[in-house]
């Protein structure tokens, strides 16, 4: 098989596909940065310098900005072409993943917000001490 | 491409002109298609985890007059633990490229080091549970405890494994060497060990650091 | 030592499940003796049991479905009777704890264990061949997912003589499903049942997708793919994402049952409507599941039977695709009156509403792709027709319900059990039974009898109307499903009919397997010797009936959509056949008894769950790792077909077709 032959083969998930200097520098960079992000969301939420609400936010963007450095130089997972099915794979999963976690929270959030007081439950609480 | 009047020939006529190599070249290896069904799993385990975060996040307040998070999680142990998941998953990524240049001796001891991270951090963790219920938090005690059990538990449970994979995987490698097979296998165990870090990612900062927020 | 298993599981007491036990261990005695007389366990072992065929996997998940229809139908015809005579003052003969066992087995074994692996089986089959190539992607793993299903089969079917079963219905909602209510085994074999053939299905999910999207023949784009393999990569998708949701789900109740944990009990906190919210996440895109190949059955069968090529391929695709992704933005239409409020309930019916309308694009198409055709009105394309005014009138009720204000008044009545009764029978279960009519011959070499087979499609068709019309009647009348006994005798003439309707079905169910046996009997005067019975348009008509285990000897070079009829009538034009290829030897994977040794030990395992034996359980599972183990080690994972026998096959068969095409040429 020619060599452009193999550039237009789709490539596996994970599997770097270059020397092994060019490999082992890209989990390096993969690993600092991870580390990096790892280290500002420990800071982010101990430090009272951001306005609080954003703080919640603020992590959660650096929690998926650190998925897509493991994804990107750790799974090797790009935008090149011989990585379409990845990517597409993984949009799927990412958008159901949003359903059911965004869709739960926003029903079970109203469930409980139309469930009627209960003054006997809270006796519950008082006997479980 | 063949005309309609001469009769097509048989076997690969398609190499590369009207297509960008997206499946038209006949069934693709086994290299390729072996990871890929791993990747479709690992996906399918995330949408595991979705409901139990979903879960988690439905139940995070339902502490039936019990213990919340911020009173049972110590951030300095999850920074340890992620810190030692972090460096597992990097370590195993130098392992696969040893593997590639079909290297034992560090492969295995690489693999070694994964193992031995990822250790370190389920028995971090089993600490964590078994202190949480040693002070009267046990998953049983509420909604709030059962759901945080559950799903970093299914995590642990996922790191414990791969953890015997991995033992299994350092076994036939060494029995076996870089077969063809072996290395895919091993691909696919480097998937699954970078996803459980994925995984990770979100817990920390969903269940460890947003759930103690002041 | 033997856990809570005691003599007293055994229903000595009660003469319904006994009786039918005695029956069923008979038959199966009966069975192994008749196999073991004429010395077939060594070919069943062999050629079906460990095989890592697609072909004879298919067929093994299409007879496991067939013999679970049995024992759902048998379930449903009790449940019938049961409402016609317990009116007024009588009780009827199944109290109140039996029947309500028996509606959830109805449901859980007709949804999983006959619904399920029929699609599923018919998927095996069909696909590869329709791609162009040998097998699916992971065989092996294909075996091991055919038995994990059997294994929860198993399970559920052991329910009936050791123990009992669930009484909460097929989807087991807390707290009546949680232990302070359901103390007993019931609830747990249903549940360990589901989550051993949950992991079946979840690798079937894999094991599709990546054939569809990385395995087809040369030349074959995604836009020259045939719609059943659309369809199935639609439902395998939703299985690969839906059914997590339910294994989460599910460990979560057993989590609470097993341990006391609170995710969905009355107390500490728990919330018994997250059950709800989570298992409809599955549940909905479950039903999108079977119902998506069976659009694809019927794509393929009337495109064949019109002599047209499908109306609107494209359109297929997309509403296909639409219909996957808008399958879980749609599932708390099954729980609008839970109390999420009128804005949820907006919205999740606005998203229900707008679910139909790919569906309804492919009505059209279909009509169209008859419309200027010569239709051939043969026993599949009774059921397509039969579909088209069935389904159509079930997708109306369908969007009845999705209008939150009409759901209130109806939700949980039998308004609500005659709507999915009528898609799912109208959609899914006549497309298995025109796929098992069309299929049939390249599966067995021989097609089926036509008469008895209409026969067995106007029981279905008209045993179906009677048994469900008058329950949308009931339904807006007040009757609530799932009743053991029947508050107002007016209903009983309502109730009467349907049960005319269920003895129909019954009938018909008899009748297929008249059918089959007189079929079998009678094989030799209906011999597919072609292997292109209906003058089909996909690849899987290219090969003998039955294909080799390889299927093809070359992999076919794919031109454009309908890779089959295009070749066909090119061959006929020229009158000849391709130039003869390049023939090779070919390695297919081996058979493996692996499949077969980890679902004895998860059947083992999944016993010893339940009934609290807790070393047994252990020793399961490291049974079920050291398979895994013994099999990762093997060496020779595939065998060679000798050249000799591809050729002498290849050439048979161009023989044949040669013979066959001059025919049709001459014809012309």
């Amino acid at each position: 098989m020619t060599d452009h032959e193999n550039d237009l083969l789709d490539v596996a998930p994970g599997e770097p596909h270059s020397n092994i200097l060019s490999e082992s520098i890209a989990y390096v960079i993969g690993l600092g940065l991870a580390v990096i992000l790892t280290g500002v969301s420990f800071w982010v939420a101990s430090t009272a310098s951001l306005w609080g609400p954003g703080v919640a936010v603020g992590l959660v963007v650096l929690a998926i900005a650190q998925m897509g450095v493991h994804l990107v130089f750790f799974l090797h997972v790009t935008s090149g072409p011989d990585n379409t099915n990845n990517v597409l794979a993984l949009a799927f999963g990412v958008l159901i993943v949003f359903l059911v976690m965004v869709g739960t929270i926003w029903i079970m959030a109203h469930m409980n917000a139309n469930m009627a007081p209960m003054p006997e439950m809270t006796n519950l609480q008082i006997q479980r001490g | 491409m063949s005309t309609v009047n001469e009769a097509p020939a048989v076997g690969l006529t398609h190499h590369g002109s009207e297509d960008t190599g997206l499946g038209n070249r006949g069934p693709q290896s086994k290299s390729i298609v072996v990871p890929y069904g791993f990747w479709l799993f690992v996906l399918s385990d995330m949408v595991l985890f979705s409901a139990l975060f979903a879960t988690y996040a439905s139940l995070v307040h339902a502490t039936d007059g019990g213990p919340a998070g911020h009173q049972l999680f110590h951030r300095s142990l999850v920074a340890v633990e992620t810190g030692a998941l972090l460096a597992s998953s990097f370590v195993c990524g130098l392992a696969v490229i040893a593997a590639k240049q079909k290297n034992m001796l560090w492969t295995q001891v690489l693999l070694f080091a994964t193992g031995l991270l990822g250790f370190v951090f389920l028995a971090i963790e089993i600490y964590e549970f078994r202190s949480m219920i040693a002070e009267g938090a046990p998953p049983q005690r509420s909604a709030f405890l059962s759901s945080f059990f559950t799903l970093v538990g299914c995590h642990g449970a996922h790191v414990t494994a791969g953890l015997l994979w991995l033992g299994t995987m350092m076994a036939q490698i060494w029995t076996k060497g870089f077969q063809p097979h072996v290395g895919r296998r091993l691909l696919c165990f480097s998937i699954f060990w970078h996803a459980l870090d994925i995984i990770w990612v979100a817990i920390f900062t969903i269940v460890y650091l947003i759930g103690t927020l002041p | 030592m033997f856990g809570r298993l005691t003599w007293d599981a055994i229903p000595f007491n009660q003469p319904i499940p006994l009786i039918t036990s005695l029956v069923v261990l008979m038959a199966l005695a009966v069975t192994a003796i008749w196999i073991t007389r004429n010395g077939w366990w060594g070919y069943l072992w062999n050629e079906y049991f460990t095989s890592t065929d697609h072909k004879k996997i298919g067929i093994m998940y299409v007879v496991l479905a067939l013999l679970m229809l049995v024992r759902g139908f048998a379930d449903a015809i009790m449940m019938r009777a049961q409402q016609s005579l317990a009116i007024g003052n009588s009780q009827g003969y199944l109290p109140p704890e039996h029947y309500n066992q028996i509606f959830s087995a109805h449901g859980t074994i007709m949804i999983f264990f006959m619904a399920m692996p029929i699609i599923i089986g018919f998927m095996n089959f069909v696909v590869p061949l329709q791609l162009g190539v040998r097998d699916v992607a992971f065989p092996t793993l294909n075996n091991v997912s055919f038995w994990l299903s059997a294994s929860g089969a198993l399970l559920i079917n052991v329910s009936l003589f050791v123990g009992e079963f669930a009484r909460t219905g097929w989807l087991a909602f807390p707290p009546l499903s949680e232990k302070a209510f359901s103390p007993g085994v019931g609830v747990d074999y249903y549940l360990v049942a589901l989550q051993i053939s949950g992991v079946g299905t979840t690798l079937t999910a894999v094991n599709f997708v990546t054939t569809i999207l990385k395995i087809r023949a040369p030349g074959m784009s995604y836009l020259r793919m045939p719609v059943f393999c659309w369809t199935s990569l639609a439902s395998s998708l939703l299985m690969l994402a839906a059914f997590p949701v339910l294994t989460a789900t599910l460990a979560m109740l057993m989590l609470d049952r097993y341990l006391g944990f609170h995710f969905f009990t009355n107390d500490g906190g728990g919330n018994s409507m997250l059950y709800m919210n989570l298992i409809w996440v599955w549940g909905h895109p479950e039903v999108y599941i079977l119902v998506l190949p069976a659009f694809g059955i019927y794509s393929e069968v009337v495109s064949t039977f019109s002599g047209k090529p499908l109306f609107g391929y494209r359109s297929m695709i997309f509403a296909t695709l639409a219909i996957c992704i808008l399958s879980f933005t749609v599932w708390l239409h099954h729980f609008f009156t839970m109390g999420a409020g009128a804005d949820v309930n907006a919205v999740f019916g606005i998203a229900s509403m707008l679910i139909g309308i790919p569906t309804g694009v492919k009505i059209y198409n279909w009509l169209f792709t008859m419309y200027g055709g010569r239709v051939r009105f043969t026993v599949p394309m009774h059921y397509a027709i039969g579909f088209m005014f069935t389904f159509v009138i079930g997708g109306l009720t369908g969007i009845l319900l999705a209008m939150p204000p009409v759901d209130f008044v109806v939700h949980n009545s039998l308004f609500l059990v005659a709507h999915f009764h009528q898609v799912i029978i109208g959609g899914v279960v006549f497309a298995v039974m025109a796929g098992y009519t069309y299929w049939f011959p390249k599966a067995f070499g021989f097609t089926l009898d036509e008469r008895l087979g209409k026969a067995v499609f106007w029981c279905w068709f008209i045993g179906f109307h009677l048994a469900f019309m008058p329950l949308y009647v009931l339904g807006l009348w007040g009757a609530t499903r799932r009743m053991q006994h029947i508050p107002d005798p007016t209903w009983a003439p309502y109730l009467d009919v349907a049960f005319v309707g269920a003895a129909i079905i019954g009938l018909g169910i008899v009748l297929t397997v008249v059918q089959l046996l007189y079929s079998i009997k009678t094989r030799d005067q209906r011999r597919d010797v072609t292997g292109d019975p209906w003058d089909g348009r996909t690849l899987e008509w290219l090969t003998l009936s039955p294909p080799p285990h390889y299927n093809f000897a070359v992999l076919p070079d794919v031109h454009g959509e309908e890779a089959y009829w295009t070749r066909k009538q090119t061959a006929i034009k020229q009158d000849q056949l391709i130039a003869e290829p390049n023939y090779q030897p070919i390695e297919m994977p081996l058979h493996s008894p692996t499949g077969v040794i980890v679902a004895f030990f998860a059947s083992v395992c999944g016993f010893a769950i339940i009934w609290y034996i807790w070393w047994l359980a252990i020793l399961g599972l490291v049974g079920a790792f050291a398979v895994f183990v013994w099999y990762a080690w093997r060496d020779e994972h595939e065998h060679v077909i000798p050249l000799e026998e591809v050729i002498a096959n290849a050439r048979e068969r161009r023989r044949i077709r040669k013979e066959h095409l001059h025919n049709l040429s001459q014809s012309v």
